[in-house]
């Protein structure tokens, strides 16, 4: 990338916008600067002794000036004779694509009243980056949402009003009406996700956004409730001892269900990929292999199998009768 | 440092040499050893994203060549932000989850606190998102398709064997559903194609000079890119579905109605029959189609074929 590999990079391009900084911010604390910049505090006074010897000249009043006196005694910062740095240079084309690829997340996730917000920063960050053309170079899509759905929510948890959702749980196929106070709205893995405290479960859950058939202002209050927010990881689905499974033979044509599903590879048998593949409960297996009808075998359990086909053929009774 | 700030508060062009003068390290090295290192840090300036720029103060003059550092094109612009825009930039600072990408993130947003932009993200309730990116091609796919560079590697489609060696000029880096696909021209086979990064078989190699290609108009961009999204729906279903089932099915219907027998009929409408009889087939007798025919032979077929695998035939 062209971001700067190595640490003296790094640190060139940190004193190129400290320089302006501690300009517009005279008397600033080392530990604010430091924490401002991601960076401990050593690194900045590191940074500032460097400084000191770099400036348009070699001679007095042509090099920066740090005011040591008030760095030791004190821990604040003044400078001087830097006046000819006086602005942070433009976005570099990896700053610009990786901010423009946040904001476009940010976009697809924000409330109608906040997209005109986030598209006005979008276009102002684009005229900011060096690199011409860099910031077409990457963009981000998220599942799409119901906006009435997403606008009730999303004004639901900034006023802190009390939710009632209808939730659809797909691996199961129902729908259940809940009343949720909501906590956190998040995207992970393309999904926009409401965290909420849900009243029926009496804890914390997560719900998937696309999955809210329908959300409405109960015109009440949310309340506060004693829970930590618990930390959603990359692996939003966690495989335990628990988790139901079921061992496939996989045709070529359903080896793509190796990339979206966790699975455990058992081999080659009989020209088939086995596998164990696990997730959601019976109902949900059982609709992966007749969606995949064909191209997806049931080893075991054996009660899986006798569902699947016991479901074929009942299905096809339909159709003959 | 010192070069940077040596160019770029000059407004003539300095030549090599009154730069040599003017640089304490520069002086000191001999002729050989400043040429290398001159060459190095006007390098690593373009690494930077700083443009040095080439000319001659005065064209009547055979002036040797000099070089200056042009103030309006490397300093950042005054981006007159609000403070819900700057909130929003604030925001979208802490998206990374990617440790490249989040320290980008963090100097983007440095420089900007250093144009005077105050950062308060508490001005803003917005959903907080977070973008990963595990595929170990992910940070050079992008950073060729930043720089138009070409790349080749390995892919390996599900189902294949053998992975194939690709050529491709990289257009666009893109993020559907979680996943990263790269969007470009495959030069063996002369035509748009799109990759799923994890899909590349050890590292993707850049393969040229930035600048290599350029990359065509948004419109063919984006026409490359439309296999990861759904096709407009140009059919109608009707269903008739058990009560309360197939919720997923409901969700997407036009019309409901509920029908003699207690079951509801659905107007579903749909562009890919093979896509709705994998649907409907999954949820058994609970979703039978009425209509039209060719839909209900894939449903048939479908669940045929899962009989037939049992050796109980149909």
């Amino acid at each position: 990338m062209t971001r700067p590999a190595n640490r003296s990079a790094q640190q060139v391009v940190r004193m190129l916008a400290l320089v302006p900084y501690l300009q517009g911010n005279d008397g600033v604390p080392v530990r604010e600067v430091a924490r401002e910049f991601g960076v401990t505090p050593k690194q900045i006074r590191d940074d500032l002794r460097l400084l000191m010897f770099t400036g348009v000249g070699e001679y007095a009043g042509e090099l920066i000036d740090v005011d040591l006196a008030a760095l030791e005694v004190d821990d604040v910062i003044h400078i001087r004779d830097a006046e000819f740095l006086s602005r942070p240079l433009r976005l570099t084309a990896d700053e610009g694509v990786a901010l423009v690829a946040a904001l476009r997340t940010l976009r697809a996730s924000a409330s109608g009243s906040q997209l005109p917000i986030v598209d006005a920063a979008l276009a102002k960050l684009e005229t900011a980056v060096a690199a011409e053309g860099a910031v077409e170079a990457v963009d981000v899509h998220v599942a799409d949402v119901d906006p009435a759905v997403r606008d009730t929510v999303a004004a639901a948890l900034a006023d802190g009003r009390r939710l009632e959702i209808d939730y659809a749980t797909d691996s199961r196929d129902d729908v259940t009406t809940r009343q949720v106070d909501p906590q956190r709205l998040f995207t992970r893995q393309g999904h926009t996700y409401l965290e909420a405290y849900c009243l029926r479960a009496d804890d914390v859950r997560f719900f998937r956004l696309d999955r809210v058939v329908r959300a409405a202002d109960t015109g009440r209050l949310a309340e506060r409730h004693d829970t930590t927010s618990r930390d959603l990881g990359d692996d939003i689905f966690e495989v335990g001892e628990q988790t139901p499974s079921a061992v496939l033979d996989l045709d070529p044509a359903a080896h793509w269900l190796t990339e979206y599903y966790t699975v455990e590879e058992l081999g080659d048998v009989d020209g088939r990929r086995r596998v164990r593949l696990y997730g959601g409960d019976e109902a949900w297996l059982r609709r992966l292999v007749l969606r995949n009808g064909g191209t997806v075998h049931v080893v075991e359990p054996h009660a899986l199998r006798v569902q699947v086909l016991d479901t074929a053929r009942s299905a096809l009774a339909a159709y003959d009768g | 440092m010192n070069l940077i700030f040596t160019l770029l508060v000059t407004r003539q062009y300095l030549s090599k040499d009154q730069i040599r003068q003017a640089i304490a390290d520069y002086r000191e090295s001999n002729q050989v050893a400043f040429e290398r290192k001159f060459e190095r840090d006007k390098e690593e300036l373009r690494e930077l994203g700083i443009a040095v720029e080439t000319g001659t103060n005065d064209k009547y003059f055979d002036d040797e060549p000099g070089y200056r550092i042009r103030r309006d094109t490397a300093e950042l612009p005054d981006l007159d932000l609000t403070r819900e825009e700057a909130a929003v930039l604030g925001l979208a600072a802490q998206v990374w989850e990617h440790a490249g990408l989040a320290s980008s993130s963090t100097s983007a947003l440095v420089k900007l606190k250093a144009a005077g932009v105050d950062v308060d993200t508490d001005v803003l309730r917005m959903a907080e998102p977070k973008l990963s990116a595990h595929e170990p091609a992910f940070e050079v796919a992008l950073d060729a398709a930043a720089r138009s560079v070409p790349v080749r590697f390995a892919y390996r489609r599900p189902g294949a064997d053998e992975p194939t060696q690709r050529h491709v000029e990289p257009w666009r880096i893109l993020s559907w559903r979680g996943r990263w696909y790269l969007v470009g021209h495959d030069v063996d086979r002369d035509a748009p194609r799109m990759f799923r990064l994890s899909r590349v078989v050890g590292d993707l190699e850049l393969a040229g000079e930035p600048g290599a290609f350029r990359r065509p108009p948004e419109e063919v961009v984006s026409a490359a890119a439309t296999a990861l999204f759904p096709r407009p729906s140009d059919r109608t279903a009707r269903l008739s579905v058990a009560p309360r089932r197939a919720n997923a099915l409901r969700r997407t219907a036009t019309h409901v109605e509920t029908g003699d027998d207690g079951r509801d009929v659905l107007v579903v409408p749909f562009s890919t029959g093979w896509d709705l009889a994998a649907e409907i087939a999954s949820y058994g007798p609970d979703v039978v189609v009425l209509d039209p025919p060719d839909l209900r032979d894939q449903v048939v077929a479908r669940l045929r074929a899962v009989l037939a695998d049992s050796g109980v035939g149909a």
